[in-house]
Parts: C-alpha cells; structure tokens; sequence
C-alpha cells in the first residue's frame, strides 16, 4: 500500500488482484447480487486509489479496504430500499433470489447436488432478509471470518455492540432456517 | 433465568471459542443430558457451517485493469468522489458574530486603562463655562457688580463665549416666466423656474 500511496499504478493493481476476491464476496454476500459485485467491487478500489494519502502506515490494509466495501455495500442497500417502490414484491424477490455461483462437486450425484443448490440459494436470501446493521457484522463474521475487533474498527462500533449483533443475527438465521434444516433431517 | 436459557445464551461465545474452561465444561454437560438444547445446538451449529461453507463469489478477471482505468479518471476530476458538503450560511454568521463579541469582551478591561480614557478625554469638546452677563438697567448708565445672570448652564453644544452674527440676505423670489435673456433658438419654447437668495 506504501507504493501505491507513491502513485505506483503496478502495485495498485497487484493490490486489487489480492483483495479482489474478499471484497467481491463481502458485497455478494451482503446484497445477494451477483450482478453488482463487479462495479461495486470496482468503485471500492477507486476509492482505495482516489484516498490513498488518506491510508495510515502500520494499519491493516483489510481493514481500511472492508470499511470501504462496507459503507458502500450499506449505500447500496439504502438506494435499494428507496428504489423498493418502484418494483412490485415478486420482482423483488425474483431479484434477492438472483442465482448462486454453483459449484458442483463432479462426485455428487444430481439430487444431492440439487438439495446443497437449494439449501445455499435459501441461505443467501435468508442472509438478504437480516436487517442490514446485524447483516454486515454476520457476513464479516462467519463469511469472511474477521475478529471481532476489526469488525468493530471496520464498523466503527464497540466490541460489544458488535459481539450482541451478531449473535442477534445468528438468532435471526437459525430461525429463519429452520424449517429448512428441519426438512433435511428428517429421513 | 433457566438452565435451558443460559446454554443458549452461550451458543455463540462456544462456536466462536470465547467461552472459559469452566462455561465449557457446564455447557458441555448440560448438553449431554438435554435433547432440546442439543438438537437446537445442531441447528445452530449447521446454520453456521452452511453460512461459512458458501460458495466464494469470482469477480471480473479484468478487474485489476478496469479499476485502474476508472481509478485514473476519478483521480484526474477529484471532485466526483472529494465533495465538500455545503455548509449552511448561518453557522458562519453566528461564528463571526460570535468572534465579534469575545474580541470585544476582551478589549474592555483595556478601554479602562488610565492612558486610553486620557486619549479619549483629549478628545471631548470643551463646552467653556457659561459667562455672567451684566443687564443694563433702563434709564441709567451704571453698571453694577452684582449682575443677575442671565445663564447659568449652557444649553446647546454652541459656543457662547464668542458672539456670533448672522447676516440674512433678503430673498426675493420671482414668480412667473424667468427674466433671464432664453439660450434657446429663436422660435423653440422652454420653461425655467428661477429662485434667488
């Protein structure tokens, strides 16, 4: 990060190839849009590009790079919410339902593979449908696995506000996917 | 609170590995010997595994080259990202205000010295002291030592130590045309007003 705050575009790119992958997944993640992601992602490295002299030496670059993808990532919901009356609810849904990277495994047989479709598919909307405060600290937790006090310094909030929402998040989960991993226990 | 209630509670610090040795050890327990809260553990448990066990989202391959591209025009107009927010006139009206006011306060106990209210003093009009004026009393041409006075405070800013003459000019105002030979070509009317002092 040092040498792209000294204008050196290679080590700018090197640093997005890196980070690429954890920033993509944090906005898919939290929007459960795959079609974002990409200009999304790019808008956050434009920031980190723009703001660069604004980069404090001896901190952790992660943690500046997913305050960044965070605060847009939470713009983005918002513009979402006030677009929400401009479609009707089955558009919306159509749109949290966006289809999931499948990555099938070749060894499993196409009912499992469709069950695990199923369940992932379920699990990003149900994801989608916690409130964006608990959301974001989910995702930066069990997805991305940050600690939790570089949750709290990419969110800007306590340790434990942000140990409290997760676990109301976690709550807020497991009950909404419930009945799906009842359905699957049972034989 | 109930047994059944604490261990839930501990749900999330046990996955996360917060708990001590001794909450282990009781949840774990507790566990072993409550179907409800083992089956709700599971739950949680495979709720979790599934959230981590997602699959990683891929971005652009072209990613790097298309954020360098953008980043360099961003960097050419910074304002598309560095705008100052407008700020309301009102908050700069009150600061002055406010700066006014301390700078003054602070100016006072100065204003009070002996060598500014010296300055200030030098300044002030000398009012001269009102001067006892003998009447003449009809018939005689005696002037006594004990004259009334006719003043004995000024009364208007003026200086009444010095006589002062007043020459008023007749005015003489005449009405109707003006007498002054006309500067206007032969034939061409015009009107003047003429007042004299």
């Amino acid at each position: 990060m040092g040498r792209v705050a000294e204008d050196d575009e290679r080590a700018f790119t090197e640093l997005v190839r890196r980070f690429q992958g954890r920033v993509g997944n944090l906005i898919s993640r939290v929007l459960n849009d795959r079609e974002s992601v990409d200009d999304l992602a790019q808008e956050v490295f434009v920031r980190v590009f723009v703001h660069r002299r604004n980069y404090r030496r001896g901190s952790k670059f992660s943690t500046w790079v997913f305050t960044i993808a965070a605060n847009l990532a939470k713009n983005e919901i918002r513009r979402r919410v006030r677009r929400r009356n401009w479609f009707s609810l089955d558009a919306l849904t159509e749109v949290l339902s966006d289809s999931l990277p499948q990555l099938a495994d070749p060894t499993e047989s196409r009912e499992r593979g469709m069950e695990r479709e199923q369940l992932q598919g379920a699990v990003g909307r149900a994801i989608a449908t916690v409130p964006e405060k608990y959301r974001l600290a989910l995702v930066l937790r069990d997805i991305e696995g940050l600690a939790y006090e570089e949750i709290a310094e990419v969110l800007g909030l306590p340790g434990g506000t942000v140990r409290s929402r997760i676990n109301r998040a976690r709550g807020m989960l497991q009950r909404k996917l419930q009945p799906l991993l009842r359905k699957q226990d049972a034989p | 609170m109930n047994r059944c209630d604490q261990a839930r509670r501990l749900f999330g610090a046990y996955w996360d590995d917060e708990v001590t040795q001794a909450e282990r050890e009781w949840l774990e327990s507790h566990l072993s010997g409550c179907p409800s809260c083992r089956q709700q553990y599971e739950q949680f448990a495979r709720t979790l595994e599934t959230v981590g066990s997602l699959p990683r989202t891929d971005v652009a391959a072209d990613l790097p080259e298309r954020a360098l591209a953008a980043a360099r025009r961003a960097a050419a107009v910074p304002d598309r990202i560095a705008v100052a927010p407008a700020r309301p006139m009102w908050i700069q009206v009150t600061a002055t205000v406010a700066l006014l006011l301390v700078g003054l306060s602070g100016l006072l106990p100065w204003l009070e010295t002996p060598a500014v209210q010296s300055v200030f003093a030098r300044r002030e009009t000398r009012v001269a002291e009102p001067r006892y004026v003998a009447t003449a009393t009809s018939g005689t041409a005696h002037r006594s030592d004990h004259a009334r006075p006719v003043a004995t405070l000024a009364d208007s800013l003026f200086d009444h130590s010095e006589d002062v003459e007043f020459i008023l000019d007749p005015v003489v105002l005449h009405r109707g045309r003006a007498q002054t030979p006309s500067r206007l070509p032969k034939g061409v009317q015009g009107e003047q007003a003429v007042i004299s002092f």
